[in-house]
């Protein structure tokens, strides 16, 4: 699919104008309708209404969390029992102002997040955690977007509260990744590439990222130390997690010399495979201020493209606020180039195209002051760095390089500007795939609640989950004046992707 | 007529029902046996853990694609195209489709002339796979740009060692083929 954006002004102006060969094109103001070319290169267009920003009709919150730990191997607790942990923690440790069982009595509808029905091999697992809970009758959705579902679990509660359905919406979400071998596993995961024409060529979903890795460093002349930084970094903060799957202090000479899953892919380079659950409380504005003084207000947005990257065709990169036509005038007129190409995902770059307008932000990077990404694999999150503007496409390694992405940056020992996956990510700490993105805003909450600590540092967590603090914990908190953190959820090559933002709102 | 049926269906109910309660009175009442395999404890500290094992076959329809495996079959590349002179593409489509996705127009196929010659895009070497994986390890999986495609297939080099840009060549496995597009595979080109 590609198209044409054509700028309006305002934040709501942004718009699509008709596609030539529908049967009645429909005249759109400030931009003509059919087919353009631009440096001979084809864009189509679409109708007005493809690009209308998304308006909650009423402010949505979240004001609580909740996780268990992730591990590889979780024999210790059916998933209902380690659904009710998550469910425990939320209600219970988040500070909230009633008593946990009103709290439960607020709540009207849930939205559970599950990725493959293969690996819990329980079909309606929606309605055994929902009893398991004790919310029965009330009503639930099941919502499934491969790696995105934990963000799209909390945009349909988000939705739910802001349309009026609901008040008080759960979002849980889970993954049983434990009861087929790791192997096994990769060939479910496979199944999420199509099956005709894609899935038998690799079996493994790295193998469909890997060839963006090789086509992203000839483009844009990035060499693999920068992949392994993020490898490095991201086992690093899981350190400091009760919750984490896969902590480990590398250096990146390790990340480099560890086995090879499809080339130029190092294992370390690659995500957890895990068990676990979390949840979020969403809820409205006066119920919000009523459950506690720190609420986050949340803006969340969405964005697909093709399952497969060998459809991607050409287009114009969708502009975010801090870019203008200039930043890209020279960037795809190589042969062979395209736009989103192997190199970016254009989901990922809608999404946040829509959550910026919608939230309001001009520029992501001076505005951020965390970035929870999907680092399923070092390539994936380096690519993510320029679709949600943290850098301009083709200078995403600069976001690494300059020290940016770090809780401490390491060339100036002060502060990163912008740290990224302070929660150790998919790649230190968990991908318990339909948890995943729910876990990824419970983080960003606490960060912002500044209660980093309370749920990293307390012993007791670590020795609910069968771990020792570690000595040499050190505690991974962004500074008291941080108000605003984005979160990305992300599937298949691309597939789907959900861009959220928690603003402090005290 | 419906109820001619419907009348019919009742008086053999009727006769029916008079058979079997004889014959159920005439048998011993049995007893409910377990027919399945004995599963397996895998362990049980720190809780129970069972096995569970699966096998399946399911059916799967190429539907309207059918043309393009038919073709693998007789080593040819076909792809789809949008007929409509109004739509804006005119590119050729592989992995094919059967409608226009731009404006839903029903697609017609076209065979690639021979010899197909494409350039690689990109490719990975495809090292630790999941289980089913029907191509030895390792192994080249490259992604070809084809002169006339919208799109740029996946697909594996059956030997050499990749390069982006490097010309390949298109063949195809028309002994025992799988009929899967593992049919189709690049060569290195010269020329």
């Amino acid at each position: 699919m590609c198209f044409k954006l054509q700028k309006k002004g305002g934040d709501h102006g942004s718009r699509l104008t008709s596609h030539p060969c529908l049967p009645t094109p429909v005249p759109t103001e400030g931009g003509q309708a059919g087919i353009t070319q631009e440096g001979g290169k084809r864009m189509i267009t679409f109708k007005e209404g493809n690009l209308r920003v998304p308006k909650w009709n009423r402010r949505v919150f979240i004001v609580a969390g909740g996780t268990t730990a992730y591990k590889k191997y979780f024999p210790e607790y059916k998933l209902e029992e380690l659904a009710m942990m998550a469910f425990k923690q939320m209600l219970e440790d988040n500070d909230l102002k009633m008593d946990p069982l009103d709290v439960k009595g607020l709540i009207n509808f849930a939205t559970y997040g599950e990725f493959a029905d293969h690996f819990q091999d329980q079909l309606l697992c929606e309605a055994k955690i929902h009893d398991y809970l004790g919310l029965d009758p009330l009503h639930n959705l099941g919502i499934k977007t491969g790696g995105a579902t934990g963000g799209s679990t909390i945009l349909a509660a988000a939705m739910a509260v802001a349309s009026g359905y609901a008040n008080v919406a759960l979002a849980a979400g889970w993954e049983r990744m434990d009861e087929v071998d790791t192997r096994t596993g990769n060939y479910y995961i496979a199944t999420a590439a199509c099956k005709d024409f894609e899935t038998r060529l690799g079996r493994i979903y790295s193998s469909y990222y890997a060839p963006m890795a090789n086509r992203f460093a000839e483009t844009f002349n990035v060499s693999e130390v920068t992949r392994a930084k993020i490898a490095v970094k991201n086992h690093l903060y899981a350190c400091s997690s009760p919750y984490a799957h896969q902590a480990g202090k590398y250096t990146v000479e390790e990340v480099l010399a560890s086995p090879i899953s499809a080339y130029p892919l190092r294992f370390l380079e690659c995500c957890a495979m895990s068990a676990g659950a979390a949840c979020v409380l969403v809820c409205d504005e006066e119920t919000a201020y009523k459950l506690t003084d720190h609420p986050c207000e949340l803006f969340i947005c969405g964005g697909t493209h093709t399952l497969r990257v060998a459809d991607r065709r050409h287009m114009e990169v969708p502009l975010l606020p801090n870019e203008t036509p200039e930043t890209y005038k020279d960037l795809y007129s190589k042969e062979g180039a395209r736009y989103p190409g192997f190199e970016s995902f254009l989901a990922a770059r809608f999404a946040a195209w829509l959550v910026y307008r919608m939230a309001g932000i001009k520029n992501p990077l001076e505005e951020m002051d965390l970035v929870e990404l999907h680092d399923a694999f070092t390539i994936s999150d380096l690519q993510t760095y320029g679709d949600i503007g943290l850098r301009p496409y083709g200078q995403e390694q600069d976001y690494i390089e300059s020290g940016d992405a770090y809780y401490i940056n390491p060339n100036t020992g002060k502060p990163g500007k912008c740290p990224s996956n302070l929660s150790g990510g998919l790649i230190g700490t968990m991908h318990a795939v339909g948890a995943t993105g729910i876990f990824q805003a419970a983080e960003c909450l606490w960060q912002l609640q500044q209660k980093y600590d309370k749920f990293h540092g307390d012993p007791k967590i670590w020795k609910k989950w069968g771990k020792e603090k570690p000595k040499d914990w050190e505690s991974l908190q962004i500074p008291k004046n941080s108000k605003q953190a984005l979160w990305v959820s992300h599937a298949g090559v691309g597939s789907h992707v959900t861009v959220g933002i928690l603003r402090k709102s005290w | 007529m419906a109820k001619k049926k419907v009348q019919i269906k009742k008086k053999i109910q009727a006769k029916k029902k008079v058979q079997t309660k004889k014959k159920v009175q005439t048998k011993k009442p049995k007893e409910t046996k377990f027919i399945g395999q004995v599963t397996k404890i895998r362990q049980t500290e720190p809780r129970t853990v069972i096995e569970w094992p699966r096998a399946m076959t399911h059916v799967h329809t190429y539907g309207l694609l059918s043309p393009f495996f038919e073709g693998l079959r007789k080593g040819e590349l076909r792809a789809t195209q949008c007929p409509n002179n109004k739509c804006p593409e005119n590119r050729l489509w592989i992995p094919p489709r059967a409608h226009c996705p731009d404006c839903h127009t029903e697609m017609i196929w076209k065979t690639l002339p021979k010899p197909v010659i494409g350039k690689i895009y990109t490719f990975t070497q495809v090292v630790y796979a999941g289980i089913g994986i029907e191509l030895s390890t390792p192994y080249w999986q490259v992604d070809v740009e084809i002169p006339g495609l919208a799109t740029i297939p996946k697909s594996y080099l059956l030997r050499g060692d990749p390069y982006i840009g490097m010309k390949v060549k298109a063949e195809f496995r028309t002994k025992k083929p799988t009929n899967t597009v593992l049919d189709y595979y690049w060569v290195p080109y010269e020329g």
